[in-house]
């Protein structure tokens, strides 16, 4: 993590603080906000995906973080901003029971149980009907003003998001580079090593998973308040937050800081306008990213960053060649 | 007692099935060290392609196995030729996003092709029930049951007494020894990616008279055949084949005694506690584990 990466971060964060002045289209706005969510989101799933582990269960947390701020509101009448919180304890909490596959198993296995995971907390959301209301969902009141996070205006939700987007952006470049930052990525290369080496993989393992849960969860709180509908196709969706996410961090660069970030910014409005413009053809936008995702992977193995750099390599190369032709 | 009985042969007819899916993947994880995750997927395209040869020529299903086994064979040599064997040396995970984009693009792909609506073909036979001793089962049940047990059974046999066998074992134990002694490791990923694709389509076809098709359906089997695979071992058959009837019966009796809507979880929450007890599954796991990502 370069200090110019640095620069750059915070200056699409000034860029995106200002962007409401001069945008007042509510439909951008919105964008805006489901774009800022899904970076949430994926650089959350980037923090395991840095210890070398491909979650496919943020789903999981992302529907709890929505069912935890919406059950204590609507039911118990706890104020939102409580509830966010309590979104994140609830979603460390039910991350704990992958900790038990994800120390057990590696690679895909992991990621599979991952999967399942969210299969099984979907269909508990459409069991548990006096908690939760069944398939039919709950529903949040609107325009309750800044103390309930409900406005009849996106410039609030924008900025809400926005502040969350920033403190998670912080505070995964703080991990990157700070020393669990640097056993994570030795963990990644070689496990056994970094064991051997007296640390302590299993804590940190299981430490990560929690706080990535964490992190989906009150963005997960969030999208409720902001969709004031919360039913469990949805929340617990698998391709929306368990695929979506890991795609974005594939395509942008798996494990690093930017690349996350890219591939959220990237791909959302680009997933966003061709449901939008195909609304018509069920499917299509998904069979895109599907390709999308087989070809990055064959092509640019590392994303979309590793991709750049190696480009950028390659034309100095060409460059410094050129050169030495001249002389 | 009856009551009893009659979930327990239930959930043996459905393991069968599940058994007969994971026994596919399990060749596929065992020889070419590729763990599926678009499995599911392949059973899902055998459903529709059934289900469209049934709305469109009235083609009977059971008929239908003549057509569908062998066009799933060629997809499954043809998805390894051009899509897996490139990515053969790639890491674990970079397997898993290929199959993983391969298995959204089918999902959507269906979604695009026929929409969400379940597609039912109704073989009105199939749908009659064989009552023995107060058991009843329907036909259909049945004979995807026997059809998918004598399955496994010859595949036993394939792997033990023929030489295709033999050689498939020598790959999954050692590639680079069975590369040595002149075994064309790459012809044979393509035999064992299409065998296990070809085990998917017959599995579908099988189920059509009693599942509907729709782009999910597959997610499930994907789900189910992994957990079988882990349950009973990596690259063990007879653990495949007892873990499936084993998570058939979880599910069914799940359904009979606590709640339908439960029958996953219960799976799940077994799936969990094998972890626990037995992290290499119920049959004991061996060095291959390694190469996948088992411990």
């Amino acid at each position: 993590m370069s200090n110019r990466n640095i620069l750059g971060l915070g200056i699409a964060g000034l860029v995106a603080l200002l962007l409401p002045l001069v945008v007042h289209d509510q439909y951008v706005l919105h964008i805006a906000v489901i774009t800022f969510i899904y970076v949430g989101v994926t650089v959350a799933w980037n923090l395991m995906a840095i210890g070398g582990t491909l979650s496919l269960g943020h789903a999981a947390f992302f529907g709890v973080g929505a069912y935890t701020v919406a059950i204590l509101y609507v039911n118990l009448g706890v104020n939102p901003w409580v509830g966010i919180l309590a979104a994140m304890v609830m979603a460390a909490a039910a991350s704990m029971v992958l900790a038990v596959p994800l120390l057990r198993l590696r690679g895909p296995f992991f990621t599979l149980s991952s999967l399942a995971f969210v299969e099984v907390l979907r269909l508990l959301a459409i069991w548990a009907v006096p908690l939760t209301n069944g398939s039919v969902g709950i529903t949040t009141p609107p325009d309750q003003g800044f103390a309930f996070i409900s406005f009849e205006n996106r410039q609030p939700y924008y900025f809400i998001v926005l502040a969350m987007v920033i403190v998670v952006v912080a505070f995964s470049v703080w991990l990157y580079n700070s020393r669990i930052g640097y056993h994570l990525r030795a963990m990644k290369t070689d496990e056994e090593a970094i064991r051997a080496l007296g640390v302590h993989t299993n804590g940190l393992k299981v430490g990560t998973l929690a706080v990535s849960a964490a992190i989906t969860g009150a963005f997960g709180a969030f999208a409720a308040l902001y969709l004031f509908v919360i039913e469990p196709e949805t929340q617990f969706s698998m391709t929306l937050y368990s695929v979506q996410p890991a795609l974005n961090g594939i395509i942008g660069g798996m494990g690093t800081i930017v690349g996350p970030i890219i591939g959220a910014v990237l791909m959302t409005p680009l997933g966003e306008w061709l449901r939008t413009s195909f609304s018509g053809v069920q499917g299509l936008n998904f069979m895109i990213y599907g390709v999308a995702l087989i070809v990055i992977v064959r092509l640019m193995p590392g994303g979309l960053v590793d991709g750049w750099k190696k480009l950028r390599g390659w034309m100095r190369r060409g460059a410094n060649s050129n050169k030495k032709d001249g002389e | 007692m009856t009551f009893l009985i009659q979930a327990l042969v239930a959930g043996l007819l459905l393991g069968g099935v599940y058994a007969l899916v994971a026994v596919g993947l399990n060749i596929i994880f065992g020889v070419v060290k590729i763990t599926n995750f678009a499995h599911g997927e392949l059973v899902m395209i055998a459903m529709y392609f059934t289900w469209f040869l049934y709305t469109s020529w009235s083609v009977n299903p059971y008929v239908s196995l003549l057509i569908v086994t062998p066009i799933m064979f060629i997809s499954g040599v043809l998805l390894q030729k051009f899509i897996l064997e490139p990515m053969q040396d790639s890491s674990a995970n970079m397997k898993i996003f290929v199959t993983l984009g391969l298995s959204v693009f089918l999902q959507n792909f269906a979604l695009f092709l026929f929409g969400g609506q379940f597609r039912t073909v109704t073989v009105g036979w199939a749908e009659q029930s064989i009552t023995v001793g107060g058991v009843s089962a329907t036909y259909g049940r049945v004979i995807a049951f026997v059809v998918a047990i004598l399955l496994v059974v010859a595949l036993f046999w394939m792997m033990k007494r023929t030489m295709l066998g033999k050689a498939l074992g020598a790959i999954a134990e050692d590639r680079d020894t069975a590369r040595m002694l002149g075994i064309p490791v790459k012809r044979y990923y393509m035999v064992a990616m299409g065998l296990g694709a070809a085990l998917t389509g017959i599995a579908g076809v099988l189920i059509i008279p009693f599942q509907a098709a729709y782009p999910l359906v597959g997610a499930h089997y994907t789900l189910m055949a992994f957990v079988v695979v882990v349950l009973g071992g990596l690259g063990n058959m007879t653990g495949a084949l007892i873990g499936g009837l084993f998570l058939g019966v979880i599910e069914t009796l799940t359904g009979t005694y606590i709640d339908p809507a439960l029958q996953q979880v219960a799976v799940f929450a077994v799936f969990i506690v094998v972890l626990i007890v037995r992290p290499q599954g119920i049959f004991g796991g061996s060095a291959r584990n390694a190469e996948v990502g088992l411990k």
